[in-house]
This record gives structure tokens, sequence and C-alpha cells, in this order.
């Protein structure tokens, strides 16, 4: 073959190969949007409460979601809580659950604004989610979305499995009975060997220095184990499982040791109390697909207990599914125990709420 | 006849044989191909780039009948990183992350990022680990069964089995064109041995220079009335940051 013929052909094929090469990664789109939207209409009805108190809870929640971001580079996000509750009298109020920019540079994100952050590890107790919005146990998934974050600026510096966050949260735009303190707090997390590891260390202004230890780890086919380990004037820990079945049922169980300090001290428990030690056991099940009907519909129960005084509370969430925006629950609480008691205080026998909701 | 004839002839007799059998050893060994070399050549029909985004739109059926939807962002780096959105109006707000072995889901409902054990992987019509672990490669040890027909289509029959904690199924029967290698058909098993699901790999597509699976029929083998199909559309690829697929993120897009 002579070089004249050989040189079309080493063209052709840096030309076919050239062709063959993958096309270069696209940038993100300049700027992209997220929306949602969901209104909720919750009532309550409480038996056993004092004659003179009324019966029904009535809460008419509308709750916008927007986030915008520019090149991957630039962020912001808010969402808003409208609520409207009818009880002995109707309030009216507006709430920012989160309003956040942020701006991200190569390994590092900051962030300025209302967000909320979820440190601790605990399903329905935390000890070490210094910044995060409370845990209520009787209701550890916030069914009606009223948590609002923390006003914070946030620096993360992420890079291969290590992260490092440090963040300074102001209590000034919190509400007047609000007992938060202006909070600096660092956190280092790292995933190694299948453990999920934070260490946390932070100041309260005025108040405590503290420092947390937390972790989560998936063991075997089916079992999550999670602990927290936190000094705070006094230890606090927390220790938790979930267990899935093959069936799709899950169950949950938490073993959790607070000090009484001021800090973690119930409002309903006596300073004199001592120690508390609660005990979470829940087991639920979403979309009960086995059952020909029932794929829509999701089930759950769960006992909290507080293990000193013997009372507990007793709570089913039951909820279905219509078509792709609507859904309804059932949500009912049964607390036991004496008057004096942490879960037998409650100023009612049962609590049952219905409501509707509506999803865009 | 001579002692030097004899000697000849069981040496011709011998060698024949020997021949023979090196032939016919050959022979096989030429019909048994790579079964890892195919797996990872059938991995390329779903994952494109090593870095990409694609949709999935999931339809499920109920008795042939269409009844819910759900529409998913992938976001997929390496062979070991995935992050999915939801973006469903039942399901907004909601994330899947994926880091090798280790999962989270993010629920906006929920105080926490939630870990997910390998068993709640296989949850819902087309569960978590279908859409979110496409590299059977890394997550399974191929062998060689068997060539067969499948219709009018010469394919190979791979044995997948997990070699990592990871992996979505125990095991997977995989039918690949012999041709290019291309995923035809594919039957699941838990490590029970249980045959939970069959998949159909119903159309390929051709998206910015490579040949991707457009559609993908999902049959569940416990509720035979039930069965979903997942669509992939603009996929391209991207690139991503390692800030995407950092478990402690909580502030998701």
């Amino acid at each position: 073959m002579n070089r004249q013929c050989l040189i079309p052909m080493i063209l052709l094929l840096v030309a076919s190969a050239s062709a063959q090469d993958p096309p270069p990664p696209a940038e993100e789109s300049s700027a992209s949007t997220r929306y949602s939207l969901a209104v909720i209409d919750d009532a309550t009805f409480y038996s056993g409460v004092p004659a003179h108190a009324p019966q029904i809870l009535n809460q008419l929640l509308l709750e916008p979601n927007f986030a915008i971001r520019y090149k991957d580079r630039l962020t912001f996000s808010t969402s808003l809580i409208g609520l409207s509750a009818t009880y002995d009298h109707t309030a009216s109020t507006l709430r920012v659950k989160e309003t956040y920019a942020g701006l991200s540079a190569g390994d590092f994100d900051i962030s300025a604004g209302r967000k909320m952050v979820r440190w601790g590890t605990g399903y329905a107790f935390s000890a070490a989610g210094v910044l995060d919005p409370p845990r209520i146990p009787t209701n550890p998934s916030d069914r009606l979305n009223t948590n609002q974050g923390r006003d914070m600026i946030k620096a993360d510096w992420v890079h291969g499995p290590h992260a490092l966050t440090l963040a300074w949260s102001t209590a000034a735009l919190a509400p007047a009975h609000s007992t938060l303190r202006d909070t600096t707090a660092f956190r280092y997390n790292v995933l190694v060997r299948g453990f999920d590891t934070s260490l946390i260390a932070g100041n309260d202004r005025g108040g405590d220095t503290f420092g947390a230890l937390t972790f989560t780890r998936v063991v075997g086919q089916a079992w999550e184990v999670h602990g927290e380990a936190v000094w705070r004037e006094q230890a606090a820990a927390l220790i938790g499982a979930k267990c899935t079945l093959h069936s799709g049922v899950t169950f949950i169980g938490e073993f959790y040791t607070p000090p009484s300090t001021a800090y973690f001290r119930d409002l309903s428990i006596s300073p004199l109390a001592g120690r508390q030690h609660y005990a979470l056991f829940n087991a639920g099940k979403s979309r009960l697909r086995e059952l020909p009907g029932w794929k829509e519909w999701d089930v759950s129960g769960s006992i909290v207990a507080n293990l000193d005084d013997r009372s507990f509370v007793a709570v089913t969430d039951i909820s279905r599914w219509f078509g792709t925006h609507f859904s309804s629950y059932v949500h009912i609480e049964i607390p036991h125990g004496s008057n004096t008691s942490d879960f037998g205080s409650a100023r009612y026998d049962t609590a049952t709420s219905a409501g509707v909701r509506f999803h865009l | 006849m001579s002692k030097i004839d004899l000697t000849l002839r069981t040496f011709l007799l011998a060698v024949t044989i020997a021949f023979l059998v090196a032939w016919a050893a050959l022979g096989h060994a030429a019909t048994a191909p790579d079964a890892t070399a195919l797996l990872k050549r059938s991995d390329s029909y779903r994952n494109g780039w090593p870095a990409y985004t694609l949709r999935v739109k999931i339809t499920n059926y109920e008795a042939s009948k269409s009844d819910e939807e759900h529409l998913y962002e992938v976001s997929q780096k390496g062979t070991d990183k995935t992050y999915v959105e939801f973006m469903s109006p039942r399901e907004k707000g909601r994330h899947l992350l994926m880091l090798g072995d280790d999962m989270w889901i993010y629920l906006p409902d929920t105080s926490r990022p939630v870990r997910i054990t390998p068993l709640e992987r296989l949850s819902g019509d087309a569960s978590n680990g279908d859409v979110a672990r496409t590299n059977y490669a890394v997550d399974y040890s191929a062998e060689f069964l068997r060539a067969e027909k499948l219709g009018s289509q010469s394919c190979y029959v791979l044995n997948l089995t997990a070699k990592r904690k990871g992996a979505t199924y125990q095991r997977i029967l995989y039918w690949v064109r012999t041709e290019d290698a291309r995923p035809l058909r594919a039957e699941f098993y838990l490590t029970s041995g249980k045959h939970i699901k069959s998949a159909s790999f119903d159309e390929y597509k051709e998206s910015a220079g490579h040949l991707l699976l457009r559609k993908l029929t999902l049959y569940d083998e416990i509720r035979h009335n039930s069965h979903s199909v997942l669509e992939y559309s603009d996929a391209a690829p991207r690139n991503l940051s390692d800030k995407l697929f950092y478990q402690g993120r909580s502030d998701r897009f």
C-alpha cells in the first residue's frame, strides 16, 4: 500500500475515532427550580378534657416551598407556613420554616439564613442535635411540618468521605418565650467502614459547652443501629435500632437517658426527679401491598414510655392516598399514667386527629 | 505387520485422538464466553458515561391497569455513587443516596437522613435498588451458564451472584444478546431462592452517541397481576460535584 493511500486512511481513522469520543460533560443548566405546595386541614378531637375547655382544635395550614439554584453555585430556598388555628378563638400566623441563601465554591459551601440542620441520629429522641428542630417522641415525623429552622451562618467543607461544618446560630429572631441562645457549633462527619460517624462540639453563649459523638451503621440484611453520646453538664445517651422484615414491616426501638438538667428536662418533669429513662417501640408498614386494594395505606403504631414513672403514651397513625395529590390520615394519642407523671399529666384522655392533605 | 508399522499406527491413532480431544476442548472454550466481560459490556447500555444524569418514569400496573406514576431524577458518578431525587407530587422532597454498600433516604418529614437496610432496598414495585443500582458488574460475580434462543434472538445466559453487601438481589439470571451483550431479560432471586421479579429490557435508544436502555418492564412474580414499566429519558453526561453525594447534607435541592 503506497503512502498516498495510507494518509487518507489514517485521516479517516482519526476522524472516525474522534467522532466516537464521548461528548464533553455538560454543565448544569444555568438555573433550575423546585417548588411544592401542601394544604392541610387537621382537626384534633380531645376526650376527657375539663368541661370549660374546647374539645376540638382545627388547624388549616398552607405550606409553600420554593428553591432556585444557579449553575450549581448559588442557591436560594424558602419554605413558609401559614397557619390558621381555631380552638377557644381563631388565630392566624405566618411562620418562616426556612429561608436561606447559599454559595458553593469548590469543596466549600456557605449558607446564611434560617435553615434546618439534622445532626442527631435518634428517631424519637436526640441529645446531639444541638441545632436540630425539637424531637417530639409522639410525633417524630412532624406530621404537620410545623418545625422551624434556626437562624444561622453555616460553612461546610466536604472532601471525599470527610466533612467539616462550622455553624453560628443567633437567637435574636427567636420568639420571645423561647429558651434558645446564640450557639456556636462544630461538626466533623466521616463515613468509614459503614459507620456514619460525627463528632460535635460547641458552646451556647452564656451557657453550656457541649460535646457529642453520633453514629449509624447497617448490620446484615435487616438491621440498622444508631446512637448518641453527649456531654453537656452531665452525660446523656441514646441507643436505637431498626429492623426490617421480608414482609416490609419495620420495627424501631430506642432507649434514651437524659440527665435532670434545665437543658434536657421536659417541662412535665420535676427538677427533683433525677435522671430519666425513656423507651420507644414502633412498628409500621408503608403500602400494604400484600392485601388486595390496600396498596395506598400506611399504618404504624408506637409506645413511648417513661420508665421511671411508668407512664406511657400509645400512638397510632393510619394514612391513605387518593390519587396523586390527595391523602388523608388519622393520628391517635392515648396517654396513660398518674396525673403527676410525664405522659399521664396530659390534659386529655385521648387526642384523635383526622385530616386531609393536598400536595402539588 | 511389522513391529514398526504397529508402533507407527499406534502413534498416529494417539495423535489423532489427542487432536480430536484438543479440538473439542478448544471448541468448547470458544463457545464459553468471558462472562465478566459480557456483564461489563451489558452495563454500558444503562451507564453511558462516567458521570451522568437521567430521568426515570415508573408506571405501576395492577391487573394491566395503570394505577400510579412516579418520576425520579437520577445522578450517577462512577460505579458506586448514585443520588436520586423524587419528583412526583406525592414524594416531593424525598432523596435517595447510595454510596458503595450504604444507602440513605431523606424524607421531608423525618428529622434525619435514614439509613436503609438491604431488605428495605427491595420495597416497592420497582425497588430503590432497581432505580439506584445499575452497575451489575460491580455488585455481582458472573458465570456463563448456557447459550440459548430467546424468541428469535441468540443469547447467553449468565448466572450473577451477589459479591457485595450493597447488591439488591442475591442472584440474577441474566439473558444478554450474543452479538452485542445487550440485556434482554432477567430473573431476580432472594437469598431464600425465592423468585421475586422478572424483567424484560424492551427498548433501546441512541442518546448523545450511546445506545442506552429506554424501557424496562418489571414483573412481580409474587403478585402476578402487577408489573411496573420504567422509562428512561434525558440521559446526558454531567460534571457532578462530590458534594452532591455527601451523606450528611440535609439542605438538598
